[in-house]
C-alpha cells in the first residue's frame, strides 16, 4: 500500500513537471508577443520603453532561462503579475479556486446520485423497457452540450418561472450550475456503471453467491453493489476532472465567479501570466484530486492493499 | 515454378478479398438492423448534403441582415425566427453545417493522425521509446479532452483555427492508446517476426505491417471523435474562443445569442438542437459499428 501510494505520488509530481515544462516551451515559440500586443493601440510607446518591459518581464531571455525563473519565482509562491493592472496572479486564482472546486464537486456528487442507481437499474433489468429507456436517455445526455443545457435550465428555471436566480455567487446560485454539470455528467456514469455492472453480475461470485440459496437482495446489495461502487470510486479522479473542465465552460454560463471564468476573460486578453498560472493551477488541482482519489481506491480494493 | 506460385498467390489474395466482401456485408448487415445507427447515419448523410449545398439551400446568406425583422418569433418565412440583427436563423444554421463538418472532421484528422503514428512508433519499437511516449499519452488523457483542449486554445490564442487545432490534440492521447493496443497484438504474430527477420526497414514495417492493422480500430474511434470533436470545438466558440462572429458556427451563434435568452429564447434554443441532434448521430453511429464489428458488446434490445 505504501509503495503504491509512493508511486501515485512520483508520476503525480513528474506530470506536474511536465506539465509546466510542456507550457513554458509553447508559451515561448508562439506569435503574439504580449508587450507589443499591450501597446498596439497607443502609437506614442517608443520601441526603447517596449523594450525595457519586455525586459522587465523576461520575455528576451531564451526559453529555459526564463522556465527556470519561472520555476523558482512558482515555488515561492510569486505567479507575476498580470500585465494589464499588474495585479498578483496567485491571489487572483488563489481566490477564486475554491468556488471551481466547490461546483465540480457538487456537481459530480449530483452526476453519482443520479448515474449510478441508472446504470445499476439498467444493468440489472438489462434489456428491459427500463433499460432501453435509461439507456436512449444517457446516450442524449451525453450528446446535448452542457452549456446548452445550462442555457435552457438557466430559460426555465431562472427566467420562466423565476424560481432561483439567473447568476451570482451564492448556495441559491449553486444549484443550477451544478444541476447542470452533474445532468450532463450523470449520462457519462450511468453508461459506465451498466457495462461494469453486466460484466460483475454475470461473474462467478455472484452465481456463487446465488446458489447458495441467498435472498436475491442479499446479492444484490452485499455482493455486486459493492463491486460496482469499487469501478466508480476507480475512475472518480478522471470523473472530477471532466467536472472541472465543464466547469470553466458552465462557470461561464451563470457567471459563477471560479477560475475558470476569470482565465477565459485573460485569454482573450493574451494575458501570459495568467494563461500559465491557470494551467499550472489546474494541473496541480486535477493531479492532487486524481492521487487521493486513487488512495482511497487502494484503500477500498483489497487486491492493491494487500499488494 | 514461379508461375505456380504466383498463381498461388493470387488465388489466396482472392480468397482474401472475397472474405472481406463477405465480413464487410456482414457488418453492414448488423449495421442497419440497429436503429440507432440507422438514424445516426440518415443524420450524417443529410448533414453532407446540407454542407455541400448551402448556398443553394438556405433561403438567406448567413450574414444578411435585416432579412426579416429583428429578433422575429419563427413566423412564416423565417421558420426558426430572427436575431437582433434580423438574419434569419435557418439560413445562418445551414450555413453553419459545413463548418461543423470541417470543425469536428478537421479536428479528428489532427488527432487521429498524430495520435496514430504516436501509438505505431510507440507500439513498434518498444523500450524507453515506448515508455516515453505513452506515459505523455497517459497525462494527456488524465487531463482529459475538454482541458486540454482549452488549455491548447489558451496557448495558441483565440480562432476558429486554431480551436479545430486545440481539439485535435485533445484526442491525441485516444487514437494513440488505440493504435498501440493494435500493435502489441500485431507485433507477436509469425507474419510479422518473419519480415522483420528478412531485413524489412522500419518505415515499411510500421506503415506497411502495422497502419493496416490499426486501422479498423482507429476509424471506429474516430466516428465517436467526431461527436467529442464537434461538442468541443461549439463549447471553445461558446466561451469566445473558437470561431468570431459573425460566423454562422452554431456554439458561436449560442455564445452570441445568449444575450437575448429573456426576449428572443429562440435564438438559443436552435443551434443547441443542431449541435445536440449532430453529436447525437456521430454517438448513435460509433455505438453501432462498434457493436456490428465485437458481437459482445451488443446490447440486447427488448
Amino acid at each position: 500500500m505504501t509503495t503504491y501510494i509512493l508511486k501515485r505520488l512520483f508520476a503525480g509530481v513528474i506530470t506536474i513537471l511536465v506539465v509546466t515544462v510542456v507550457v513554458a516551451l509553447l508559451i515561448h515559440i508562439m506569435p503574439g508577443d504580449p508587450v507589443r500586443l499591450l501597446f498596439a493601440m497607443s502609437q506614442t510607446t517608443s520601441a526603447a520603453e517596449i523594450e525595457a518591459m519586455r525586459q522587465d518581464l523576461g520575455l528576451d531571455l531564451p526559453w529555459y532561462q526564463q522556465y527556470f525563473m519561472y520555476m523558482g519565482r512558482m515555488l515561492r509562491g510569486d505567479w507575476g503579475t498580470t500585465i494589464r493592472g499588474r495585479q498578483d496572479v496567485f491571489r487572483l486564482l488563489w481566490v477564486r479556486i475554491p468556488n471551481t472546486i466547490v461546483l465540480a464537486l457538487s456537481g459530480l456528487l449530483i452526476a453519482l446520485l443520479i448515474g449510478f442507481p441508472l446504470g445499476f437499474l439498467s444493468a440489472y433489468k438489462k434489456g428491459s423497457i427500463v433499460d432501453t429507456a435509461a439507456m436512449t436517455t444517457a446516450i442524449m445526455g451525453i450528446s446535448i452540450p452542457h452549456f446548452w443545457l445550462g442555457l435552457m435550465l438557466m430559460w426555465l428555471f431562472a427566467i420562466e418561472l423565476q424560481w432561483l436566480p439567473v447568476a451570482g455567487q451564492g448556495i441559491k446560485n449553486l444549484i443550477l450550475p451544478a444541476v447542470t454539470l452533474g445532468l450532463s455528467q450523470s449520462a457519462v456514469i450511468a453508461r459506465l456503471t451498466r457495462s461494469s455492472m453486466i460484466d460483475i453480475l454475470g461473474q462467478d461470485f455472484v452465481r456463487t453467491a446465488r446458489s447458495k440459496g441467498l435472498r436475491e437482495t442479499m446479492v444484490l446489495y452485499r455482493h455486486a453493489l459493492r463491486s460496482g461502487l469499487v469501478t466508480i470510486v476507480a475512475m472518480l479522479g478522471l470523473l472530477f476532472t471532466y467536472m472541472m473542465g465543464g466547469a470553466v465552460v458552465i462557470e461561464n454560463v451563470f457567471a459563477w465567479n471560479g477560475v475558470g471564468r476569470f482565465s477565459v476573460e485573460q485569454i482573450m486578453e493574451r494575458d501570459y501570466p495568467v494563461i500559465q498560472g491557470f494551467i499550472l493551477l489546474y494541473a496541480i488541482v486535477v493531479v492532487v484530486v486524481s492521487v487521493l482519489m486513487d488512495i482511497v481506491y487502494g484503500w477500498l480494493d483489497p487486491r492493491i492493499k494487500r499488494g | 515454378m514461379q508461375l505456380q506460385n504466383s498463381n498461388e498467390m493470387l488465388h489466396k489474395q482472392m480468397g482474401l478479398s472475397e472474405k472481406r466482401v463477405s465480413e464487410f456485408q456482414r457488418f453492414w448487415r448488423s449495421l442497419l438492423r440497429n436503429r440507432g445507427a440507422v438514424f445516426g447515419l440518415a443524420i450524417f448523410v443529410f448533414l453532407i448534403i446540407i454542407a455541400v449545398f448551402s448556398e443553394l439551400i438556405a433561403p438567406y446568406s448567413f450574414d444578411a441582415m435585416m432579412a426579416g425583422p429583428r429578433l422575429s418569433p419563427p413566423i412564416a418565412g423565417h421558420p426558426l425566427g430572427t436575431d437582433n440583427f434580423g438574419r434569419d436563423i435557418l439560413s445562418r444554421l445551414i450555413h453553419g453545417a459545413r463548418l461543423t463538418l470541417i470543425v469536428g472532421g478537421g479536428a479528428v484528422g489532427i488527432g487521429m493522425t498524430i495520435g496514430t503514428v504516436i501509438g505505431l512508433i510507440a507500439g513498434y519499437f518498444g523500450g524507453p521509446i515506448e515508455a516515453i511516449l505513452m506515459r505523455l499519452v497517459d497525462v494527456l488523457f488524465s487531463f482529459t479532452d475538454t482541458l486540454i483542449a482549452l488549455a491548447a486554445v489558451a496557448i495558441l490564442g483565440p480562432s476558429l483555427q486554431n480551436a479545430i487545432i486545440a481539439v485535435g490534440i485533445a484526442q491525441i492521447a485516444f487514437y494513440a492508446r488505440v493504435a498501440h493496443s493494435a500493435v502489441l497484438v500485431e507485433r507477436n504474430k509469425e507474419y510479422f517476426m518473419a519480415s522483420e527477420a528478412t531485413g524489412a526497414g522500419h518505415f515499411r514495417m510500421i506503415f506497411g505491417h502495422l497502419l493496416p492493422n490499426a486501422a479498423s480500430p482507429v476509424i471506429i474511434m474516430a466516428t465517436i471523435g467526431m461527436a467529442t470533436a464537434i461538442l468541443n470545438a461549439a463549447g471553445l466558440s461558446f466561451l469566445g474562443l473558437g470561431a468570431q462572429p459573425p460566423s454562422p458556427e452554431w456554439g458561436a451563434m449560442l455564445s452570441a445569442g445568449r444575450q437575448y435568452l429573456t426576449s428572443a429564447p429562440w435564438i438559443v434554443i436552435f443551434p443547441g438542437i443542431a449541435i445536440s441532434l449532430v453529436v447525437l448521430a456521430f454517438n448513435l453511429l460509433g455505438d453501432g459499428i462498434r457493436e456490428a464489428i465485437d458481437p459482445t458488446q451488443r446490447r440486447s434490445r427488448g
